[in-house]
């Protein structure tokens, strides 16, 4: 067997190791912990970039590394190093605790890793359930008023269902395909996926997946999640986790081959809803994570047009609209993170004054809302233009007009953001943000990151639609 | 790639988004070069404009000062700038409503650098859009030069200005949700991998259906930003809440991007759906032309006289753009450009009346050339502009919009006529009413425009007259673009 092909997954794991031994010790140092994770996790993005340009089997095919599985793996590393950044003031979660809170974002890390290069379906079974229980625990681990245990058996409970769901979708598609070969099913299910027992097989199965996403009608969890959880963690939900979501969810659509209409179907009715629903119910939030947390539901909705259209242009856009909405929601949990720095649930309004408190996190707030609305120049626009362009491309050009209906309707809520950060003022006077320089850096590459792929999208689109290419295969 | 010898263009882009970036790394307390550098950016975007505008070969028309280079390969997407006949007056338009603008909001001590850099984002987004010639860039420049005005007007407007640049944002970007589908819609029917205008626009590019449906969502998307009657709405309201310079740029400027964009885009890439949409469009801007002269009559508040003003303007482009014919679209765009001027004149008069006296209410103020007769002349040059007075540059745009527009549609044409003397009255009674008769005392004491502050009025009042006074300067240009266009159509 060849090991190199797993060694991102592999450093995971011993990052995991790392954690739990530092868990074990008898004394508990935040500082030394934090540090030991940012160290661990950038080595990680380091050896997930080294291992792009791998490709091939392992676990008797049941395992497939290529291009398309390991752009999703860097996505992951740097999405659990830049959580772990966000880690210097861990407030939120009991010292004693803090080990066991890295041990279990990079247990989820390394679930989701397997979760991109599983091709087979009771791997990608157990790996979506292992990222999970991961998740199940992380959310508990808030010190705090008492939300984060109702959080944590919501999910747990909605988690568990979808889990069930999905299991029993799996049978209905073995039952029809009698292999458990994501590349075997791939051969027999365009040809039979107009019988109802393989459509049934393949919708049920799919719920799994558009929980993990928070698309309708498995989107109610988010909102109390987000709130319950500690900052950190909902960075993590909301940005790393919805990555591998988007990942497996191409990857068993792109099993139909795009022959069925029925799915097609199935999938613009969720995606409209998720869009539809999810800015509707955004627009009245005070709170930032529930807002946020609905307008995850809404981009739920946007990356399913991508992956609708089923055409490699199609995964392409989705591809980047995940790279997209990793980097602007990470910018916008920057924030959350760093004006609620005691580890408290931020409320839109106590944002009033941010642009004379720290004019850096306003701009960056300003920009990723604005990015997640649509407005160019940023990456959210691109993303969001190419995602239409490849709807339209397959003839769903109603459905793009909503989508941009949506949009309008986001950009309100948007906008309420924006207007706290930059035209309210607090009631009373607040001082201004000790804001330290790792984090400085972290929010200007964030932006320029922003900007930069907004203007000029050409490589990382390239990259994209090679890696779709693998997906199609 | 295709690089003219030295590309004006893109240096128009670069002394906005330079300045702008300079104004980002200036401390919020050096107010005063932060000015110098906004003014210094704008004056080389009127430098460079002017000099496009002169140095364009009318002879040879079509495109020059050609700058092109593949963006984004596997979609097909340039940066792609040019100049024609319809955009070079837009360019000067824009250039000069930019300088006098920055040198309005000279004394402005609230928040300067952000301003600054917001106005200079928001313009390098309008000089864009009027430069480029591919679709997406359009697109692009489109939305920047749009979510700008939220910031700007709500933080440093006035009446309900929070209300206001909510409605406004809003509104356009509402939209821009069919502008978008529509640009998406034509790149995937032509087959060709192109965002290239001038590659889209070959007779046979898309079926008379494409066409038809494209133009409609193209009119409608554009058309909310140019002001067509009933999607106006957000029009007076914003400029009411705008602070000055704003207001100037906004209704000078911003409002003929719509009317642009559904040239440069409906226009040029659905000749067929315009033909077929014409009739809807003349009705629309005659309703519009109508609406506004009767609605401003009846206004109280300065802005808001100004605002509906507008509205009935811009639907004189309407009404030129809807006549399908040379007349017609020479008269639109210099309509655009004079419009643009005017209204930067207008609303330039009354912020410094405003910033003085603190109310634009007409009964409020009263007598006002008494006490401030420089300032009062030059809203009572923009009035005169506003009614079509000869040897004003707006005279001759709607001469020709209606000379065309009787020749089109008779009905429609005249009934806009008899709303431009409605017009006409409303803007003599404001001005009667606000400038003579008696004078209130209480602002008695107040000072007259002074040369620093009366410079920017000075210069639209020149341009105004200029352009009045030799309309030829603007029509051989604009006349470079239309009559191939028109001849071409099929």
């Amino acid at each position: 067997m060849k090991w190199i092909l797993f060694l991102p997954e592999i450093y995971c794991l011993l990052m995991a190791a790392a954690f739990f031994g530092l868990a074990m010790l008898p004394r508990t140092n935040p500082r030394r912990d934090y540090q030991v994770a940012v160290l661990l996790a950038s080595v990680g993005v380091l050896i997930s970039l080294m291992s792009v340009r791998l490709h091939g089997t392992l676990f008797f095919e049941a395992y497939r590394i290529d291009l398309f599985s390991q752009v999703f793996k860097v996505m992951l590393a740097m999405g659990l190093f830049l959580v772990i950044c966000l880690c210097t003031e861990l407030r939120g979660v009991e010292e004693r605790y803090h080990p066991e809170f890295y041990l279990f974002l990079t247990t989820c890390t390394f679930a989701m890793m397997m979760l991109v290069s599983a091709v087979e379906l009771l791997t990608i079974y157990i790996a979506l359930e292992l990222s999970s229980y991961s998740l199940y625990i992380l959310v508990p681990l808030r010190r705090g008023p008492g939300t984060d245990v109702e959080a944590g058996i919501k999910y747990l409970m909605v988690g568990a269902s979808a889990s069930a769901v999905m299991l029993f979708g799996l049978s209905y598609i073995f039952g029809v395909t009698h292999t458990t070969y994501v590349a075997e099913i791939m051969k027999i299910l365009p040809t039979v996926i107009t019988t109802p027992a393989a459509m049934i097989g393949l919708l049920l199965t799919l719920c799994g997946f558009f929980f993990k996403l928070a698309v309708f009608p498995f989107h109610f969890w988010a909102p109390d999640v987000y709130q319950g959880a500690s900052n950190q963690v909902t960075a993590f939900i909301a940005t790393a986790s919805k990555v591998g979501a988007v990942a497996i969810l191409m990857r068993m659509v792109a099993l139909t081959g795009g022959a069925s209409k029925y799915l097609v179907d199935v999938l613009v009715v969720l995606s409209i809803a998720s869009m539809t629903i999810g800015n509707l119910t955004a627009i009245v939030q005070k709170d930032m994570k529930r807002l946020l947390a609905y307008s995850s539901i809404s981009h739920a909705g946007y990356v399913l047009i991508g992956i609708l259209s089923m055409s490699a242009s199609g995964y392409a856009s989705a591809i980047f609209y995940a790279v997209a909405y990793l980097i602007m929601n990470l910018c916008c949990f920057l924030v959350v993170v760093n004006v609620a720095y005691d580890g408290s649930d931020l409320k839109i309004a106590q944002l009033a004054g941010l642009h004379r408190r720290s004019p850096l996190l306003a701009m960056t707030l300003m920009l990723a809302v604005f990015g997640l609305a649509g407005i160019p120049p940023t990456i959210g626009f691109t993303g969001k233009f190419l995602v239409f362009a490849a709807a339209v491309a397959r003839g769903h050009l109603v459905l793009v007009i909503i989508a941009m209906i949506n949009a309008t309707i986001s950009l309100y809520y948007y906008i309420l953001v924006v207007k706290a950060a930059y035209l309210l003022e607090p009631d009373v006077e607040m001082e201004r943000l000790n804001i330290s320089m790792p984090t400085k850096v972290l929010a200007g590459a964030l932006v320029a990151v922003m900007v930069v792929i907004g203007i000029y999208p050409h490589h990382v689109l390239e990259v994209a639609r090679a890696a779709a290419k693998g997906l199609m295969m | 790639m295709e690089f003219a010898n030295f590309p004006y263009l893109t240096a128009i882009l670069l002394s906005c988004v330079i300045g702008l970036l300079v104004i980002l790394f200036i401390p919020e307390e050096r107010q005063m070069l932060i000015k110098w550098v906004s003014l210094i950016a704008s004056a080389v975007t009127v430098v460079i404009s002017l000099y496009l505008f002169v140095a364009y070969n009318k002879t040879l028309g079509g495109l020059q000062f050609v700058e092109k280079v593949l963006w984004v390969k596997s979609l097909g997407i340039y940066y792609f700038n040019a100049v024609d006949g319809f955009n070079l007056p837009m360019l000067l338009l824009t250039s000069i409503v930019l300088f006098t603008g920055v040198l309005t909001m000279w004394e402005l001590e609230n928040r300067v650098k952000e301003f600054f850099a917001l106005t200079l984002l928001l313009v390098a987004g309008v000089f864009g859009v009027f430069m480029s010639m591919d679709l997406f860039f359009i697109f692009v420049w489109y939305d920047v030069s749009l979510f700008p005005m939220y910031p700007l007007i709500a933080v440093w407007g006035s009446t309900r200005k929070e209300y206001g640049a909510m409605k406004l944002t809003l509104y356009l970007l509402a939209g821009s949700a069919l502008i978008l589908p529509a640009i998406l819609y034509l790149f995937v029917n032509s087959g060709l991998n192109t965002f290239d205008i001038t590659a889209l626009m070959q007779p046979g590019t898309f079926t008379p259906f494409q066409q038809k449906f494209a133009f409609l969502l193209l009119y409608l998307g554009f058309g909310v930003l140019a002001g067509v009657w009933p999607f106006h709405t957000w029009s007076p309201v914003g400029h009411v809440a705008a602070p000055t310079s704003v207001s100037m740029i906004h209704a000078g400027v911003l409002m003929k991007l719509g009317a642009f964009g559904v040239l440069r885009v409906g226009i040029f890439l659905c000749p067929e759906g315009w033909q077929y949409w014409a009739q809807l469009m003349a009705v629309l801007a005659t309703c519009g032309i109508v609406y506004g002269a009767f609605v401003g009559l009846a206004q109280t508040d300065l802005k808001y006289v100004i605002g509906y003003s507008s509205v009935s303007h811009m639907g004189i482009v309407g009404l030129g753009l809807a006549t399908v014919t040379v007349d017609g679209l020479n008269g639109a765009v210099f309509q655009m450009f004079a419009h643009g001027v005017m209204t930067a004149l207008f609303f330039s008069s009354v912020g410094y009346i405003y910033d003085k006296t603190h109310t634009k209410m007409i009964p409020e103020l009263g007598g006002m050339s008494k006490i401030m007769p420089v300032a009062s002349g030059y809203f009572i040059v923009a009035a005169l502009a506003g009614i079509g007075v000869p040897c004003l540059a707006s005279f001759w745009a709607e001469l020709l919009v209606f000379l065309a527009s009787f020749k089109v549609y008779p009905v429609r044409g005249a009934l806009a006529i008899c709303a431009l003397v409605v017009s006409a009255l409303f803007m003599l009674r404001v001005v009667q009413r606000t400038f003579y008769g008696e004078k209130n005392e209480r602002f008695a004491h107040l000072p007259d425009v002074s040369f620093g502050l009366g410079l920017p009025r000075m210069i639209l009042v020149a341009v105004i007259v200029i352009f009045g006074l030799f309309p030829s300067l603007m029509l051989d240009v604009i006349q470079t673009s239309s009559i191939p266009f028109i001849h071409g159509l099929p």
